[in-house]
């Protein structure tokens, strides 16, 4: 009879559960609920609690920080949509594979630098909205889980409006693409409404187009669930705010997309659309809720119209790039990526997409109404070229 | 002893008074030519109808108080309305005062004037809204009136615009026109 050697014991754990202080055991709690495993209602009252923060954090307190923020991160990057069996570009190519598949280990490493770890101490020692030291981080100092984390604890906090108050004047979060993509209209508050997005072009390089992957499918059921949330919204000036951050980070992020040649990462803005747009809504999906008759001026009351279909209105540009795709030779450089960009398409009928969204977009505008269709249509060898003379239709001559 | 006393204060002011509204927005004119030879027929078809070229290459109508802005080249079409009057505003305020308590005259009257200084305020924003109402009015009846117009021109310079285009696709054999469908058909032997 063979014997088998015994497998090798795990690094040394301490019986029983590690012993931290209570001030620890709240920050402890705080990062759980922050990284979304402890109850919500729970986490937001330890946050505008205050305690006395101890001279320094215990060897324990720090190593427990550590392994949550690792655990946690991974996790929700894992569930998030990392575990698919996805199609991403990576050096102009298509790659299938999940993440780990895709993406060597030494590019998704995890380093996270000490604003995170103060950030912790700030929330669990100070009330928010009464703080004695006020906490920020500067964005330059920030690594890409930083961020990733800054968005998540944006995420769990924004549900109490006054601290999301406090939080979006914080350089850490408003010049952090990630909450941008996460909670946009929440990021502009009526107090700043004149904030603009950040940077999107460092997005799509390293670790964050790695974060990006993952978070395709997760930006996607936020952004339909925003679009849906919009109908309920009652403020006309709430409206504007929101739309108009939405649209802003929305443009900035399609337009830094395009400058990388990470067309793939856009798929979540296709997807939000094609979603929408399959229910063939009319504006009233976005604005119904609006009470009262707006603002005095027309030109507010259009304004905040035209904020409202955010998102829509950027199939004009996703449509751009699929008329770029449709010209990419097979010799070209790019050919594998304008024919996967070209499937996402076709895949949730673009075109006819990008005309509904043109459609309810030219339905608000003034000076245009209901027009009908005028296609100039040519024959084989006598043109025949014919106008229904009550203006443009959206199919353009070839 | 004490002695009341009474202070009427009054004051009038004139402002004038202006408000404004403008939409913006776009013609959705199909490329069936190069856009410079589209907005050429553009700034054509508006001059027919009233529009003054301005340096700037941009063509203005004025209907009464409303404005309209065309910009041929980039088809952006600015609508702004806008209204002012001089206005006149009176306010009247009394106090009473004792002379051996409470603020003495100097101080009461100055309260007072403080009090008036809101009360004409108030009374300027009311007449701002009223003429921003007024405004606001104006710029989307005119609107209604002007979309029709604006079809009419995008319609003539789409025409034009493939009576163009046929010419250069060859022969044009036949041109048909109904106006009363508004529709347009060409024969072209290529």
């Amino acid at each position: 009879m063979s014997q088998m050697a015994a497998p090798p014991f795990p690094p040394g754990e301490p019986h029983g559960p590690r012993q931290v202080s209570k001030f620890e055991f709240n920050l402890l709690r705080i990062t759980r609920f922050l990284t979304g495993h402890f109850p919500a209602d729970q986490g937001l009252s330890l946050v505008n609690a205050a305690l006395p923060q101890p001279p320094c954090a215990s060897a324990n307190a720090v190593e427990l920080v550590k392994d949550t923020l690792a655990k946690a991160l991974v996790l929700f990057l894992v569930r998030a949509g990392g575990w698919r069996n996805d199609k991403f570009l990576r050096h102009n190519m298509p790659t299938p594979g999940r993440v780990w598949h895709r993406i060597p280990l030494e590019e998704r490493i995890l380093k996270f630098s000490p604003p995170v770890m103060e950030f912790l101490i700030w929330l669990t020692a100070e009330k928010v909205l009464d703080t004695k030291k006020a906490w920020d981080a500067t964005p330059q100092t920030l690594t890409p889980a930083d961020e990733l984390f800054f968005a998540l604890a944006f995420d769990a906090l924004r549900h109490d409006t006054h601290v999301l108050t406090v939080l979006r004047k914080k350089a850490a979060f408003r010049h952090n693409p990630f909450c941008w993509l996460l909670a946009a209209g929440d990021l502009a508050g009526r107090e700043n409404a004149t904030v603009s997005p950040p940077d999107f072009t460092p997005l799509f390089q390293g670790e964050r187009a790695v974060f990006l992957e993952c978070l395709q499918r997760y930006l996607e059921q936020r952004w339909i669930a925003h679009e849906q949330a919009k109908g309920q919204i009652t403020d006309w000036s709430k409206m504007r705010c929101v739309g108009q951050a939405e649209y802003a980070a929305l443009r900035y992020y399609i337009e830094a997309a395009d400058t990388a040649k990470r067309h793939d990462l856009a798929r979540f803005i296709l997807r939000t659309n094609a979603a929408i747009l399959s229910l063939n809504p009319t504006s009233d999906f976005w604005t119904g809720g609006l009470q009262g008759s707006g603002p005095p001026r027309l030109a507010d009351r259009l304004e905040t119209q035209r904020a409202a279909l955010a998102v829509p209105r950027q199939m004009e540009l996703l449509r751009e790039w699929q008329a770029r795709a449709r010209s990419v030779a097979f010799f070209d450089d790019d050919y594998a990526a304008s024919q996967l960009w070209k499937s996402e398409w076709e895949a949730v009928q673009g075109d006819r997409l990008a005309e509904r969204a043109q459609a309810i977009i030219a339905r608000l505008e003034p000076l245009r109404g209901s027009v009908p269709d005028a296609k100039p249509t040519l024959a084989s060898n006598t043109a025949e070229t014919e106008s229904s003379g009550t203006g443009p239709s959206t199919d353009r001559p070839k | 002893m004490s002695r009341a006393y009474r202070i009427t204060v009054k004051e009038s002011e004139s402002r004038h008074l202006k408000a404004g509204d403008e939409i913006c927005t776009q013609l959705e004119l199909l490329e069936i030519l190069p856009p410079e030879d589209m907005a050429t027929l553009l700034r054509e078809e508006l001059k027919r109808r009233g529009f003054e070229e301005q340096e700037d290459g941009t063509l203005i109508r004025r209907d009464g108080e409303v404005i309209i802005t065309v910009d041929p080249c980039s088809g952006e079409v600015s609508v702004k309305a806008e209204t002012e009057a001089q206005v006149t505003q009176e306010a009247k305020r009394e106090a009473t005062g004792f002379n051996d308590v409470g603020p003495n005259e100097r101080s009461l009257r100055e309260r007072v004037k403080e009090q008036l200084k809101q009360d004409l305020e108030r009374k300027f924003e009311q007449e701002q809204s009223k003429l921003q109402s007024q405004a606001t009015e104006k710029l989307e009846k005119h609107l209604q009136d002007l979309t029709p117009q604006i079809h009419d021109i995008v319609n003539q310079v789409t025409r034009d615009a493939l009576k163009q285009k046929a010419q250069q696709l060859g022969t044009v054999k036949e041109i048909s026109e109904d106006a009363e469908s508004g529709s347009l058909t060409i024969k072209v032997e290529i």
